[in-house]
């Protein structure tokens, strides 16, 4: 358990000496301050607009570090060897893997934060108001957020980080439209490839599911016990993937 | 408590990649380093060394045969609580300085502050860190990245330190910096496990070695008493002889004077023997007889080349 800690934090500080993370940050915030602009032009919905473009912004941006960072954690140390001496040390492999994982989780916690601070002082200036609804969205976004970085941590000691990142670009595009691989048209009814596409449906995590962006901007009031059961969906997918890498990387060759 | 700081048991290695051929990289080594030795493990590029060193610290799995350190398999991770490592090229976090790599690794060996900084005081004097610890290692050079390494191998006070190629790409300074720290180390009886091409450090370090030839172990012995190795000469040593005797001894020998008195060189133990008791003879002191053998890089070339000669000259 401590040597999770000390990894983890040790991944969190390599983060934060990282200047390229304060680029996303940067146009992360850009965007949020940007939002009011696009506000504007809307007249009458300048509040809605901004809250939709703030957590779309939080969602992408977060997602980038996410696949960013989370692609490259194992792969990085595998290739520039710093391995070697950490995991001739007395500890197990998964220790590693974990602590990492929760370092970048952390990371991205830190950086939900400070978008949903900028935010919420940024709408307050706009004399908008905020309901817990808007909450409710930024915490299924963290959750989405740690589900896909539990994907680029198992491609991350599975392959490249390029061929990793395009995989889990793929996964989230395909996750926030999963629908269309259910609701086949009927042309492909009774074809080969219907199976294949229903099981892409099964097998890809459904994203939409965390997605409240809609209820947010409208202040559409969502049930308590929603927000819970979506949670427990993304962490269980994340908790999957996370072992997945784990036994993924107990049998990797240095 | 008796089981050997090292064991290795019909340790084989091949590297098998998909559409390549398998690359046997080590075939059944047998191999027992008892506590409190320094040994020394020679071999060309590509012998095997650096393979045989990742399986005796759990980094990659054997295709046969077990590594055992203190009788304990080397996967296992509580079996490594004793051994130090130093890769054959040392990397760290780029973003951190010594200081604070120490004291990541002193961490995830669970050491508390109060020993840490005991720690950081005995290796800033053993290895000189002092005037580099506060620096990013994106900076180091190669000596001082190879300090660092040492450094880590050495924190939590293993028993036993395996080393890759520790004196490689050293400047004299640097190099002579490691060779006491070993030499410190063995006195407070580590066990210490090394590859190294620097036939002269080993010589000078080792208690034993082994030399490996593709992948296989060709010989195994105690550094004075190597199987096969040469005696070339034999040196008789003395002092306080009269000129005249020394002339009378010198004719058929080598001679030369040396600080504490004569040193005569002959081709046969009876020939020397015959010189140390005139020496004794003539009222003068036999200060050391010994035999002068081939040196160790003499010896490893002609181990080389038996090995290939035995091979067909075949190099694989
Ligand atoms: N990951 C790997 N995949 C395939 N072959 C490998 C791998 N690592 C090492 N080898 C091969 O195994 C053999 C032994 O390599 P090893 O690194 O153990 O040699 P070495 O004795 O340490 O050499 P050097 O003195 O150059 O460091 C070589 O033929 C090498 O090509
Ligand atoms: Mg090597």
């Amino acid at each position: 358990m401590k040597r999770i800690q000390v990894v983890a934090l040790n991944t969190l500080r390599e983060a934060i000496r990282d200047k390229a993370l304060y680029v996303l940050a940067g146009f992360a915030l850009v965007t949020i301050l940007g939002s009011k602009a696009i506000g504007w032009i809307s007249v009458g919905q300048d509040i809605k607009i901004v809250k939709d473009i703030c957590l779309a912004a939080m969602s992408v941006f977060g997602a980038l570090t996410a696949i960013f960072v989370g692609t490259n954690l194992l792969y990085k140390e595998i290739d520039k060897k710093t391995l070697y001496t950490i995991l001739a040390q007395p500890m197990e492999r998964y220790e590693f893997v974990i602590g990492k994982y929760l370092g970048l989780a952390a990371l991205l916690l830190l950086d939900i934060l400070f978008m949903t601070a900028v935010t919420v002082a940024w709408i307050l200036v706009l004399k908008g108001e905020i309901s817990p609804v808007f909450f409710q969205a930024v915490l299924l976004i963290y959750v989405k957020l740690l589900l896909i970085t539990a994907l680029s941590v198992l491609l991350s000691a599975a392959a490249s980080p390029i061929l990793g990142a395009v995989i889990v670009f793929c996964a989230y595009v395909f996750g926030h439209a999963t629908e269309v691989f259910r609701d086949l048209p009927p042309q492909i009814a009774g074809t080969p490839a219907e199976p294949v596409l229903k099981t892409i449906y099964y097998i890809v995590p459904n994203l939409s599911l965390l997605d409240l962006h809609a209820y947010a901007a409208n202040n559409v009031p969502v049930n308590p016990l929603y927000v819970f059961w979506a949670a427990v969906y993304g962490a269980g997918w994340a908790i999957a993937m996370l072992a997945l890498a784990c036994v993924a990387f107990e049998n990797k060759e240095l | 408590m008796n089981e050997p700081a090292v064991e290795a048991r019909n340790l084989t290695k091949v590297y098998k990649a998909l559409g390549k051929r398998p690359v046997h990289s080590l075939r059944g080594l047998n191999l027992s380093i008892a506590r409190g030795q320094v040994f020394g493990f020679l071999g060309r590029n590509g012998a095997g060394k650096t393979t045989t060193i990742k399986l005796l610290c759990g980094l990659i799995r054997p295709t046969a045969g077990e590594a055992l350190l203190f009788g304990k398999n080397s996967a296992i991770p509580e079996a490594r609580r004793e051994m130090g490592y130093l890769p054959e090229q040392p990397y760290f976090y780029e973003y951190l300085t010594p200081r604070e790599t120490v004291t990541f690794y002193s961490r995830l060996r669970g050491i508390s502050p109060r020993q840490q900084k005991e720690q950081w005081e005995k290796l800033c004097g053993l290895l000189e860190l002092e005037d580099i610890a506060d620096r990013r290692i994106r900076e180091f050079s190669k000596g001082m990245r190879q300090r660092v390494g040492f450094a880590i191998a050495l924190v939590g006070d293993p028993e036993l330190l395996i080393l890759d190629e520790p004196m490689s790409g050293l400047d004299p300074v640097g190099r002579r910096l490691i060779r006491n720290a070993i030499l410190r180390l063995k006195s407070e009886g580590k066990t210490i496990f090394f590859s190294s091409h620097v036939l002269s450090d080993v010589e000078e370090l080792c208690d034993r070695i082994a030399i490996l030839v593709s992948g296989s172990l060709e010989l195994e012995g105690a550094m004075d008493n190597l199987p096969g190795r040469r005696v070339l000469q034999v040196e008789v040593i003395a002092s306080g002889l009269d000129p005249e005797t020394v002339a009378g001894l010198a004719a058929g020998t080598s001679h030369r004077r040396v600080e504490v008195g004569d040193e005569f060189r002959v081709n046969t133990l009876e020939e020397a023997n015959r010189i140390a008791a005139r020496v004794l003879d003539r009222g003068g002191t036999l200060v050391a007889l010994r035999p002068v053998t081939e040196t160790l890089e003499e010896y490893f070339s002609r181990v080389q080349q038996l090995a290939a000669t035995r091979t067909g000259g075949k190099s694989e």
